[in-house]
């Protein structure tokens, strides 16, 4: 799909990557006290957030995401403890990638709450949510379709 | 040639000792930066400090990187976003372990090849030194011959 199709801001969408042992749970939580979240937002289950790699990043925002966040644990409280340690880093590498070449480095972003804290969760979406729709749609070329 | 780290540690420990002369094996050591993943085995296995793992990535190698490969993969993801070709290399973060470009230090380098053996991509080729690779070996591929087999 061309990206000038993809005009209409109801189009727009954040993949965000939770770690199973918190943000996951808190999404759940949030999702039986009834609070809706942006239908903008895609969940994506994770055993840990230490296992987001930068190429799931990059490739999110190349197939069609317009912002990527990573939800994990309190900084401490990773149940793997420091793979929480290890997304804030690889979340701030790709954030230099796409600065590199010219892409807004908001695009991708790590936010940290834990199990107990489903407002706090709505809150990141909502805020990510708020931060993609103002800018402007992600536009991709075809270049790597043909390489690969 | 010069000394291995350790060598020169040797060396000033010996009372009066003097620097006669030093062996080397002397491969050539060819570099190819576009099949490096920067996992740093080279720099590990480096006698003499030559290669090491640097702090800086160059973005330009994964937009290098063949297809198929893992680095090749998120080059072309970049490929689709980018806006214009990349500012120049970008600091790593510490716990980023494997996006690094790998310094390559010619002067410290003793040709042993031992970088090359170890590489896991076959990133790094030693290639036979030039005096004895002249007419004979021309033929022989590259990595049929390693360092040990130039010396004996």
């Amino acid at each position: 799909m061309a990206a000038a199709e993809r005009r209409s801001a109801d189009e727009r969408s954040v993949v965000a990557f939770c770690c199973r042992e918190c943000a996951y749970a808190a999404a759940d939580a949030s999702a039986n006290a009834r609070t809706s979240l942006p239908p903008t937002v895609r969940l994506v289950l994770m055993p840990c957030t230490g296992r987001v790699s930068p190429l799931h990043m990059l490739s999110a925002l190349a197939e069609g995401a317009d912002g990527v966040m990573v939800a994990g644990c309190l900084e401490g409280q990773c149940h793997y403890r420091e793979g929480n340690f290890n997304a804030i880093d690889r979340v701030a590498f790709v954030q230099r990638l796409l600065r590199s070449v010219g892409v807004e480095p908001e695009r991708c972003r790590m936010f940290t709450m834990s199990a107990g804290e489903p407002l706090k969760f709505v809150a990141a979406v909502k805020e990510m949510d708020r931060v993609i729709g103002a800018l402007p749609l992600l536009e991709r070329s075809d270049v790597a379709k043909a390489v690969a | 040639m010069p000394l291995t780290t350790r060598g020169r540690e040797i060396l000033s420990r010996v009372p009066g000792g003097v620097l006669h002369s030093t062996t080397g094996v002397g491969c050539e050591i060819v570099r190819h930066e576009e099949l490096c993943v920067g996992c740093g085995k080279c720099a590990t296995n480096c006698p003499s400090g030559a290669s090491q793992r640097g702090d800086l990535f160059d973005v330009g190698q994964l937009l290098d990187a063949p297809a198929d490969s893992r680095r090749g993969a998120l080059g072309g993801a970049l490929r689709r976003i980018m806006r214009h070709a990349p500012d120049g290399p970008v600091e790593v973060p510490p716990r980023v372990t494997t996006y690094r470009t790998v310094v390559y230090d010619d002067e410290k380098c003793l040709g042993c090849g031992t970088c090359a053996r170890g590489c896991p991509t076959e990133a790094i080729e030693a290639r036979p030194p030039k005096a004895d690779a002249a007419p004979a070996t021309a033929a022989v591929p590259a990595h049929a011959t390693s360092a040990v087999e130039v010396r004996a």
